[in-house]
């Protein structure tokens, strides 16, 4: 499960690098197109984590080197948001892609995303210690006990359950719960989780969703 | 147009030379033609006055022998080696021939006792005059003729000078009118030469009303026009660095200050752990200022794509109040949504705009009271409307609002502030729709307006 990161900026390159090897990922970091183009053609990697701007062979030169011989998961990052460079990235055939400055919360669920794209089966139970969510019949249950959810309560529940032990910016739980795609400084969903830690934490003496500060939220049991 | 001279000047120049060459030719060609007929009139004059002459002198004489060394015959032609005199018999013998020889008298038809006149096209080319009279020894025709090669020859000469003098003319004219137009448009140089001395350091200048001409006015006006905007445009650009620069040097200096601050000596983890997150909530400060100036500035070139669609408002609005739902309920406050229709406009941007304008309404709305979001159309426009009852906004602040960083409390800057570019945003948006935003604040509150033009797509829903 070997990720390759290609990154000039050294200071972006060490620690991508790092947290990717603390959430349990063996890295290997290019800092040249040359070194990257080399690397590619003798390694075999899961994920290559790509910065468009290169010295040398770019982002794009290598990235139309990578899908001629194959069909590996590519991201890549980039200060330039222009529309044109995300649709020229895409149709080079990159995965995915993120405009920096990113969170870091949400580059490694990009990179978790891509890593088991395909593999995973959307659960129609998801339960994580004494909670438990049931898709279906929308009904939630702690130690047994039957809780009473918004429309809204229930999406975020059911996407901090699914993405169990990954920490989730507050921008992709705008997202995805309320498709808010722009970053409002209102503390929207600091108020919506704190509602919902109300009714499901609370009661309890274990606490599942967990602040994690400067960076977003995360839903597991904790020993 | 492209073979034309690009030089005004000369073009001017060019039409003036042309426009008197045609008149010129037409006025020869006018003093031509008189001349050629006043000689023609005047020779026939004078080929009649011949024949009635000789009509005299045949009176006159007993026969045409005493006619023949009579000299006053002779005396008129003497000299005139292209005049002719033919006197013929019934039998149409020549009796009398005087003039070059050598041309044969050609055939006429019998004139009745009266003048008759006749150009011979051949060669030599004739003009004849000619009658019949009684005479002693019966019918006699007399004709008199003149060689036309001469008047041809005087006519030649004359065109040649003519052509001349019209070429000359229109060469005159082009000089004249290059000129007249080098003068004439001394204006528009001058106008040129003083706009070019207006550069970027002193854009406040204006071209002069002063002794300008009255088709000029339209130009310099438009050019003072353009320097207006550029330079409204330039101070509002510098303005912004500005801003910009400002913006930026508070998160910065929070950032410098504290982290040096803690680096001064050895601290706990947790006291580092608190430097960071605070740090972070300065860094997601100064992303969130990028991000929202790069939306800005796109947003601000034309260019920038709209995708419209028809956007159900209610819908719309629900999905807002719903998200500003738990924030508004910490506040005490109430979130009423009557918004309908179906309006074609950009789902994002217009979200985007309305959730800027609730969140402000939920900073400032008074605790306990609703915030409305609603929709009308008046003669303005299709207009949304947000509605909170807060404390009224200073008049004075009022037409500043909309502007980047602008704030109404300069002292206030609050971590959990929009960075003062949430209302700069939303006026951007609606100027891309081809609308506008207003707001009105008084003791009922303040209500920001979305402005769509009614040439906007818009149905109302049937069912509300």
């Amino acid at each position: 499960m070997t990720i390759l990161i290609v990154e000039d900026e050294d200071k972006t390159a060490d620690y991508l690098r790092k947290g990717l090897q603390e959430a349990g990922y063996p890295v290997q970091v290019a800092s040249t197109g040359h070194e990257g183009r080399q690397l590619i053609a003798q390694e075999r990697y899961e994920l290559v984590v790509l910065d468009v701007m290169l010295p040398g062979v770019d982002g794009w030169e290598l990235l139309r080197l990578l899908r001629r011989t194959s069909g590996i998961p590519v991201m890549f990052l980039t200060a330039r948001d222009a529309i044109e460079d995300r649709v020229k990235g895409l149709e080079l055939g990159a995965d995915d892609y993120l405009v920096k400055p990113f969170s870091y919360a949400e580059f490694l669920a990009r990179v978790r995303t891509l890593l088991r794209r395909g593999s995973v089966r959307e659960s129609e139970r998801l339960q994580v210690a004494d909670l438990e969510l049931d898709l279906l019949r929308r009904r939630v249950t702690r130690a047994g006990e039957r809780i009473e959810l918004t429309n809204k309560e229930f999406a975020l529940l059911h996407l901090l359950l699914g993405r169990e032990g990954e920490v989730l910016s507050r921008t992709t739980i705008a997202s995805q719960v309320w498709q808010m795609n722009f970053d409002s400084d209102t503390n929207v969903v600091d108020v919506a989780i704190r509602r919902l830690r109300a009714k499901i934490d609370d009661p309890h003496p274990v606490k599942l969703i967990h602040t994690v500060r400067g960076v977003g939220y995360v839903l597991e049991a904790r020993a | 147009m492209t073979r034309w001279p690009r030089s005004l000047s000369q073009r001017l120049a060019l039409m003036f030379a042309l426009g008197s060459a045609v008149l010129l030719g037409a006025i020869c060609m006018y003093l031509y033609d008189s001349l050629a007929r006043e000689i023609a009139w005047r020779d026939d004059q004078a080929l009649a006055g011949r024949i009635e002459r000789m009509r005299a002198l045949i009176d006159e004489s007993a026969d045409l022998e005493a006619l023949r060394r009579r000299p006053r015959l002779y005396d008129n032609m003497l000299g005139n080696r292209d005049s002719l005199l033919w006197i013929l018999d019934d039998a149409g013998q020549v009796r009398i021939a005087v003039g070059p020889s050598g041309i044969a008298v050609p055939q006429l038809l019998p004139s009745d006792g009266r003048i008759a006149l006749r150009t011979i096209e051949g060669t030599p080319a004739l003009r004849l005059a000619w009658t019949r009279v009684a005479a002693a020894e019966g019918h006699l025709t007399l004709i008199a003729g003149r060689l036309l090669a001469e008047r041809e020859q005087m006519l030649g000469a004359y065109r040649l000078r003519l052509g001349l003098a019209l070429a000359a003319g229109a060469v005159l004219a082009y000089l004249l009118g290059l000129a007249i137009a080098v003068r004439g448009l001394r204006p528009v140089r001058d106008l040129a030469t003083r706009a070019a001395a207006i550069d970027v350091r002193h854009l406040s200048q204006r071209l002069d009303t002063a002794g300008s001409l009255r088709e000029l006015d339209a130009l310099r006006d438009a050019l003072n026009g353009m320097l207006a905007r550029l330079e409204a445009g330039f101070a509002q650009l510098a303005r912004f660095s500005e801003d910009l620069a400002h913006e930026m040097r508070t998160p910065l200096n929070n950032l410098m200050g504290q982290t040096q601050q803690a680096l001064s000596r050895a601290r706990t983890a947790e006291d580092y752990q608190n430097l960071l997150v605070s740090n972070q909530e300065e860094y997601e400060r100064l992303a969130r200022m990028i991000d929202s100036m790069l939306f800005l500035a796109r947003t601000e070139q034309t260019a920038a794509a709209l995708v419209r669609v028809p956007v159900a408002l209610q819908e719309l609005g629900d999905q807002l109040c719903e998200y500003f739902e738990g924030l508004a309920e910490e506040r005490d406050m109430r979130l009423l949504n009557t918004a309908r229709g179906t309006l074609a406009a950009d789902r994002e941007l217009l979200r985007r705009a309305l959730a800027n304008l609730l969140a402000n309404s939920l900073r400032y709305g008074e605790p306990g009271t609703p915030i409305t979001l609603s929709s009308a159309v008046s003669a303005q426009g299709i207009e949304i409307a947000v509605h909170n009852l807060g404390p009224a906004i200073g008049a004075e602040h009022l037409p500043h609002l909309f502007e980047r960083f602008y704030r109404c409390d300069p002292s206030r800057q609050g971590a959990g502030e929009s960075g003062g570019l949430g209302l700069a945003i939303v006026r951007s948006i609606m100027q891309l729709h081809g609308g506008d935003v207003r707001v009105e604040s008084g003791a009922e509150g303040t209500r920001f307006v979305l402005i769509f033009p009614l040439s906007t797509k818009f149905v109302v829903d049937s069912s509300s």
